[in-house]
């Protein structure tokens, strides 16, 4: 098995608003495993032996690893400022998999296409240059410098602006996005896509965020949140192959990919191949 | 197998089933394609695959006389190739970037498709219509068996309280197979309801023939 180092890697599991006693049964990895509320009140996760699994709390997850991960999980500072609106979004479960989640989080050509009149509208349908790097020393991939032009960019949002835009990977199926914030220029939104890998080709995907955002309900939040992937879900569940290709010639990307370019090259590195295609294997 | 199977043209649609600007979804033995028209009349298909990033072209949308990918709306022209890249407005694509065209035509109503060109045209029954198609989850034998058809130039014959119709069947996945119900131009709406109707019977024979082995 070639997926050892994907074993090793911390997954959203569940809501830590959504506990119960009894547990949720979930699978990782094809694995089938329990995730409940423990004897001491504290949030436990078992695998099929009934044996614990490591938990983390945070970003209101519950994180767990059929491994041993040699590093914590990954933080956002920003997350941690006071008054911003923490939103649960829930689960959304797709036919695809994991790794083609996340690159489409990555994306930001289909807006205009995809999430017509909201995310993006033609004719601004072009993606200017932007800055993509590997870091090296937090190992994570970032885009920086990413704009681009949108008719509603956020539920916050009136009217159309041109939004900019950091990605970053800090986990072979989580993306952090940090978006300009309309009502608070200078600060970042924070939107997450954490996906939670049941098979090579299922996921269950919780989006999370830490908007600053007080005219909104936490309702209206999460419908806006909910809409924009459902329309990514329509999309996810057609691409052919299922699983992401990670050796070139199968798909042919532009400049415009080079944040997709960057992760696949990253998740070829580290051998995180778990939902991917290889031409040897 | 057959000679409706061994055909160079695979019968894919109706033609009306793909009016101008539009894009449906079919398949061949080499994989799933994407059969769409102009907005002019012209009819293409090609395999059902973006080069871009896989996603099914026949999600996509025809205007003027393009078909875009809904994913980052990539155009492509009737030849496979790729015209637009509206990420890249100013870029002229390259000609490496293409979309697997097929060879699609059409003959009394009837829309047929190949890999390649083939030497001859497709069958074209003289006098007859097309009336509709259904898929069938049954392999043809079970088909055959349950229409007691007769083998007619590259079809099936039958008929059915005096109304005579002509079949074509084409595999789908080795598991379905479609089928064009084709009948006398001068055929009665009435007998063409008939038609139809006996055709869904007939779906549901061959399917429980395939299915639980039944004989009739």
């Amino acid at each position: 098995m070639t997926d050892t180092a994907m074993k090793d890697a911390w997954y959203p599991v569940g809501l830590c608003s959504d506990l119960s006693a009894d547990g949720r049964k979930t699978r990782l990895m094809g694995e089938p495993i329990t995730v409940k509320t423990g004897p001491v009140g504290a949030p436990e996760v078992l695998n099929a032996d009934n044996e614990p699994l490591p938990v983390i709390i945070r970003f209101g997850h519950v994180w767990t690893s059929l491994g041993a991960p040699q590093t914590d999980l990954f933080t956002i500072p920003e997350a941690d400022q006071p008054s911003r609106k923490l939103v649960d979004v829930g689960v959304v479960r797709v036919k695809c998999s994991p790794l083609r989640a996340v690159e489409n989080f990555l994306d930001i050509a289909h807006f205009p296409f995809v999430h017509t009149d909201i995310l993006g509208a033609e004719p601004h349908t072009e993606v200017e240059d932007y800055k993509v790097e590997i870091r090296d020393e937090e190992d994570e991939v970032w885009a920086t410098k990413v704009k681009f032009f949108q008719p509603q960019a956020a539920k916050s949002a009136e009217g159309g602006i041109t939004t900019e835009y950091m990605y970053r990977v800090p986990a072979p199926t989580c993306s952090v996005l940090y978006k300009t914030c309309p009502p608070r220029p200078g600060e970042w939104d924070v939107i997450c896509l954490f996906v939670q890998p049941l098979t090579e080709d299922l996921c269950d995907v919780w989006p999370w965020m830490a908007l600053y955002d007080e005219d909104n309900t936490m309702t209206e939040l999460i419908h806006f949140q909910q809409m924009i992937f459902l329309q990514d879900r329509s999309i996810l569940e057609n691409q052919i192959p299922t699983r992401l290709p990670l050796d070139p010639g199968m798909e042919m990307p532009t400049r415009a990919d080079m944040t997709s370019v960057a992760y696949r090259r990253w998740l070829k590195r580290h051998n995180y191949t778990y939902g991917a295609q290889l031409v040897a294997k | 197998m057959t000679h409706t199977l061994s055909l160079p043209w695979t019968p894919v649609a109706l033609s009306s089933d793909v009016p101008p600007g539009t894009v449906i979804p079919a398949k061949l033995s080499s994989g799933p394609i994407a059969v769409w028209r102009t907005q002019s009349g012209h009819l293409s298909a090609n395999g059902d695959r973006c080069p871009h990033r896989g996603m099914r072209l026949s999600h996509g949308f025809v205007r003027g006389e393009t078909l875009s990918c809904i994913y980052h709306g990539w155009r492509f022209a009737d030849d496979g190739s790729c015209t637009h890249i509206p990420a890249h407005p100013n870029l002229t694509p390259p000609s490496a970037i293409k979309c697997n065209p097929r060879q699609a035509k059409e003959s009394g109503g009837v829309i047929w498709v190949a890999d390649e060109l083939p030497d001859e045209e497709p069958v074209f029954f003289e006098g007859y219509k097309p009336l509709r198609s259904l898929v069938v989850a049954a392999d043809e034998t079970s088909v055959r068996e349950a229409t007691q058809a007769t083998d007619v130039d590259s079809g099936l014959a039958v008929n059915h309280a005096g109304t005579d119709i002509r079949l074509l069947v084409s595999d789908l996945d080795g598991e379905q197979v479609f089928v064009i119900l084709l009948l006398a131009e001068n055929t009665s709406p009435e007998a063409c309801v008939s038609a139809s109707r006996w055709a869904e019977v007939m779906r549901q024979k061959a399917e429980r023939i395939c299915n639980h082995g039944e004989t009739t």
